[in-house]
């Protein structure tokens, strides 16, 4: 009975039945997250990134409804004056046509085009890779990825050596060398420049649509194998409709990359003044027609970011299905029986068309001193290692060059500091994004740090051109500094390096820190001992992978960087304006080298997967 | 330690959320080996790591002795850190990066004892636990058992006042089980630990709880000693919580059955205010049966049903009875010589009768009168 009193007095109701003021809550609250400087650095990491991201933007967007410098007795209205003269010029005016217009509609057919030919190979591919017995699966698995993780305009520099005609001067290209002259369709414009960013996507395809295929559940098909279905018809009515989302995602992100893909258009476009909306855009900003540079950069923007918009709800679609692939998932092989050889051999040509031909064309163009002439006194390594050059400017082999080694110097020192500096970022926002108890704070830098991967490379770049160009209050101006390439690539790789730390720390889960916590270690000890040392791994992914998408990254250095501030890409883009094809392809094979070699030592460092490096 | 005390302790997750714990009133003195125990999502989790720190309060005060340490009205947080409390969590959260030896030593370290006492109690530990041969490995190259141990020495290094477990045994085998249930018994007595013990494992609560507390949707709904918890349960939910295989519950009311009905009549004999009753309740051991003709004991709640199951747990039997619309199930330890189709007579004495009201309570009036029958 006394044990029942107990039990009685457990459920009576304190005298505390009323709720505690809203006050007394905010009081409580504010103890709690003062305690620790997370919510601290969460509030400085936003505004930060505020200034670096958000702020840009708006700028960009207000250029485009503003009177810009130059423009004032034009329009008879004061510098900055709110102004619909720059959406007239880009949408409606006479020049509308090749200012957005014609860029639009050739960005949407080489997207659409990309699409359909990279769908085409790469669901074949995919699914040659995750569930057939093809010779070399393995093999292929990596070697089909390796075109992504060279830069796109590689493919593009090993095309116009090959295809590159009369219609433009400096050293012809080896079909025209040898007597044939291509086409300008082949050698120029929409072609070319479809037929490149589908091989280079394709990796894409592989990746999404082979890991749905593995993880698709053979308990599934057989299901309705035991039913009765052909295999047609399990193909067709239980595979497919579930492969949907996958290939639906990649569909989006290729439209979304191909958007923002400036090298390749620049190289093979404008030779026939084939535009796209980020050649538009780079010529706006090369013309100073902010103006119209900031209603282009917007509507890049705008279209980037329902694209993604639409991709993030493909997603959660596919995650609807995600039960699908949870228990009895098995890999089985379907056999190919006679096909078993042919099918090999289509995978090993899309290899040879993809990684080998476009390298070893740029490779040999680089020791040749005529185009296509295969004779041995052809040969030379005098653009890589000679001296005294009988040419007007590089009289020397492109490695003697003291113009590569400031480049590459600059390349290291631009990269590698914004790597680093995004890398720890993002490992501070995972840690805020997971642990901060202010609710709101977590969202926002989840949000804004993700924000750039929305906008294409190109218009963020132009985004921080049209914020950091003029002095702004106690920024000096930052146009031709170093400084403006380091913040912009830091915002610019902050989606990957953020997403790379939520993910740790999602993973890494409350319990090891809450367990020294019980321990008695306060927040800084914690981080010492125990999250940062757990981290590490992490922490050099997130570091590493944006180090190798920089090094290969053209679209933000090609506004922002002046010949003083030369990185590699840049640099090469230079010479490919000066039509030094040789050196400028020696320069693309170094970069194509270390992006690789940098891939791979990422991977085996982490002993990640490159799905893992998708995208970035 | 002290004793801790939660008065009105409340926890939601979001202004539009049920509560995860409701106006929680719990004391835990020194010495105590208290269980939560309830069902999974039940809030018991959620408590223990209030008592913790590592969950904040939404409203509530706790205080350990005197001192307030938790407090939404008073506007006071101790953290985590300095409540001197031992936590082993369910996935044991060895830091993956120190080795045993260094995972135990951890909470010594940051209190800055010197290192002769340092090595003399992690040695102390490691050697009472068993682990002291892993001391150079690492969390990863040990079995889960082990990992428990080395989670558990980790937390006795520092010798808290409370040492919180949370469902610490549910990721072992059922041997392993058996013996860390012994091992942590053990460990009170040795090391006179308060300890506050989560599970949804009624008979690791009871086997080795001094006090038991039945949390279910956020809401403490008794506490008491084992036994008390098991033969005088607060209401329905720890009757039919507590034990395997569950109460039998027969319901009163406008659709009651026919078995109901005759409880019912047995019921007002006894306890003439019986008609506030909701529901009875008794427990399977409690029933007797004997076959056609056999003997029924005087005054006993009883009745004619066929055996529609002989279900042997090894060692016991479950028999399934049915009548219509009637299932009561009973377990024996002899050997029933019964079969599937017999008729047979259960029967259960009057104090075997839980009664409840129609909320479900216990009424507690009804017991001695219930139980001075049966003596008479």
């Amino acid at each position: 009975m006394a044990l029942l009193s107990e039990t009685a007095k457990a459920s009576t109701v304190p005298d505390g039945a009323i709720a505690p003021t809203p006050w007394q809550r905010w009081r409580y609250r504010a103890k709690v997250a003062s305690r620790e400087p997370t919510t601290l650095i969460g509030i400085l990491t936003a505004l930060l990134f505020t200034y670096l991201i958000v702020v840009p933007i708006i700028s960009i967007v207000l250029d485009s409804v503003r009177v810009q410098f130059g423009h004032e007795r034009r329009l008879g209205k004061d510098f900055g004056d709110l102004t619909l003269y720059y959406l007239d010029r880009a949408f409606l005016s006479p020049v509308s046509v090749d200012l957005f217009w014609r860029p639009l509609l050739n960005t949407l057919s080489v997207a659409l085009g990309a699409i359909s030919l990279s769908l085409l190979i790469g669901t074949v591919l995919a699914w040659l890779i995750s569930r057939t017995d093809m010779f070399g699966r393995r093999w292929f698995a990596t070697a089909l990825i390796v075109p992504y993780m060279l830069p796109a305009w590689t493919f593009a520099l090993a095309w116009t050596t090959l295809f590159k005609n009369r219609t433009v001067g400096g050293q012809p290209g080896w079909f025209e060398a040898m007597g044939l002259t291509p086409p300008d369709w082949v050698a120029y414009g929409r072609f070319p420049i479809i037929v490149i960013l589908a091989l280079h996507y394709t990796p894409f395809v592989i990746l999404l649509f082979g890991s749905a295929l593995r993880r698709f559940d053979s308990q599934l098909e057989d299901s309705a194998r035991i039913l009765g279905a052909k295999r047609y018809q399990v193909a067709i009515q239980i595979i497919l409709p579930l492969m949907r989302p996958a290939l639906l995602s990649s569909m989006v992100l290729i439209f979304a990359k191909c958007l923002g893909e400036f090298g390749v258009p620049y190289v093979l476009g404008l030779p026939v003044k084939f535009e796209v909306l980020s050649t538009s855009l780079f010529r706006s900003i090369a013309s100073r027609q902010t103006g119209v540079a900031g209603v282009v950069a917007a509507s890049i923007m705008l279209i980037g970011i329902m694209t993604l918009m639409i991709d993030a709800r493909l997603v959660r679609e596919a995650r609807r299905f995600v039960t699908v692939g949870s228990k009895g998932s098995m890999n089985r092989q379907s056999r190919l029986g006679k096909y078993r050889l042919p099918a090999t051999g289509f995978a090993a040509l899309i290899f040879l068309l993809s990684v080998g031909l476009p390298l070893l064309t740029l490779f040999l163009s680089t020791i040749m001193k005529l185009p296509a002439q295969f004779t041995l006194d052809n040969f030379t390594l005098d653009y890589w290692i000679g001296r005294d050059l009988n040419t007007v400017a590089l009289q020397t082999g492109i490695l003697l060059s003291p113009d590569l080694w400031a480049a590459a110097k600059n390349t290291l020192m631009i990269v590698g500091l914004a790597s680093l500096t995004s890398g720890i970022l993002g490992l501070f926002v995972g840690y805020v994004v997971i642990r901060t108890p202010v609710k709101a704070l977590s969202v926002y830098l989840r949000q804004v740090t993700f924000l750039p991967y929305l906008v294409p490379g190109i218009a963020f770049a132009a985004a921080y051109l049209s914020l950091f160009a003029v002095p702004r209050g106690p920024m000096p101006a930052l146009y031709g500094t170093v400084t403006i390439l380091i913040l912009a690539l830091i915002a610019d790789q902050m989606p990957y390096a953020s997403r790379a730390g939520i993910s740790a720390m999602t993973q890494l889960g409350k319990d090891p820190e809450e367990a020294a916590q019980i321990a008695g270690a306060g927040w800084f000890r914690r981080m010492i001992s125990i999250v940062i040392p757990i981290q590490k791994g992490s922490l050099v992914t997130g570091v590493l992978l944006p180090f190798i998408s920089g090094i290969k990254g053209l679209s933000l250095f090609v506004i922002l960087a002046v010949p003083s501030t030369d990185v590699l890409t840049t640099y090469s883009l230079r010479l490919v304006d000066y039509h030094y094809t040789q050196a400028a392809n020696a320069v693309v094979l170094i970069i194509a080298a270390i992006a690789y070699l940098g891939t791979l030592a990422a991977q085996k460092l982490t002993k990640t997967n490159l799905a893992e490096g998708l995208g970035s | 330690m002290p004793t801790i005390n939660l008065s009105g302790a409340q926890k939601n997750y979001g202004v539009n959320s049920a509560n995860a714990v409701s106006n929680l009133d719990l004391e835990i003195r020194d010495g105590e080996f208290m269980c939560l125990l309830g069902p999974s999502g039940c809030g018991k989790t959620t408590t223990l790591r209030m008592i913790a720190g590592l969950e904040n309060l939404s409203d509530g005060e706790i205080r350990i002795g005197e001192r307030v340490v938790d407090s939404v009205r008073a506007g006071v947080f101790i953290p985590p850190e300095k409540r001197e409390m031992g936590l082993v969590f369910q996935s044991y959260a060895l830091w993956p990066h120190l080795t045993i030896e260094r995972n135990t030593d951890f909470g010594l370290r940051l209190r800055k004892l010197p290192k002769e006492e340092r090595e003399q109690r992690v040695e102390k530990v490691m050697q009472a636990l068993d682990i002291a041969k892993y001391r150079d490995r690492y969390p990863s190259q040990l079995s889960g058992g082990q990992q428990q141990r080395v989670a558990l020495a980790r937390m006795l290094a520092v010798n808290p006042g409370v040492l919180l477990l949370d469902e610490p045994l549910s990721n072992l085998d059922a041997r392993l089980r058996l013996e860390m249930r012994a091992e942590l018994k053990r460990i009170h007595k040795e090391f006179k630990t308060t300890i506050v013990f989560v599970t949804h494992d009624q008979w690791e609560a009871m086997t080795l709880a001094t006090t038991i507390a039945v949390m279910n949707e956020g809401t403490l709904q008794q506490m008491g000693t084992p036994n008390d918890i098991y033969d005088r349960p607060a209401n329905r939910f720890v009757a039919e919580f507590v034990g395997s295989p569950p109460i039998n519950i027969l319901t009163f009311g406008s659709s009651a059955s026919a078995m109901s009905r005759a409880a019912a009549a047995y019921l007002g004999e006894r306890y003439p205010s019986s008609r506030g009753v909701g529901s009875v309740g008794i427990r399977p051991e409690a029933i007797g049966y004997a076959t056609k003709g056999g003997d029924v004991p005087a005054g006993s709640f009883t009745g004619e049903m066929t055996v529609t199951g002989v279900l042997p747990t090894g060692g016991s039997w479950i028999l399934e009875l049915r009548n219509d619309n009637d299932t009561l199930f009973l377990t024996t330890n002899a050997l029933p010589r019964v079969e599937t189709g017999s008729r047979v007579d259960f029967f259960a004495p009057s104090d075997a009768l839980h009664v409840f009201d129609k909320d479900g309570q216990r009424i507690a009036e009804a017991d001695a009168l219930l139980r001075a029958r049966t003596l008479n």
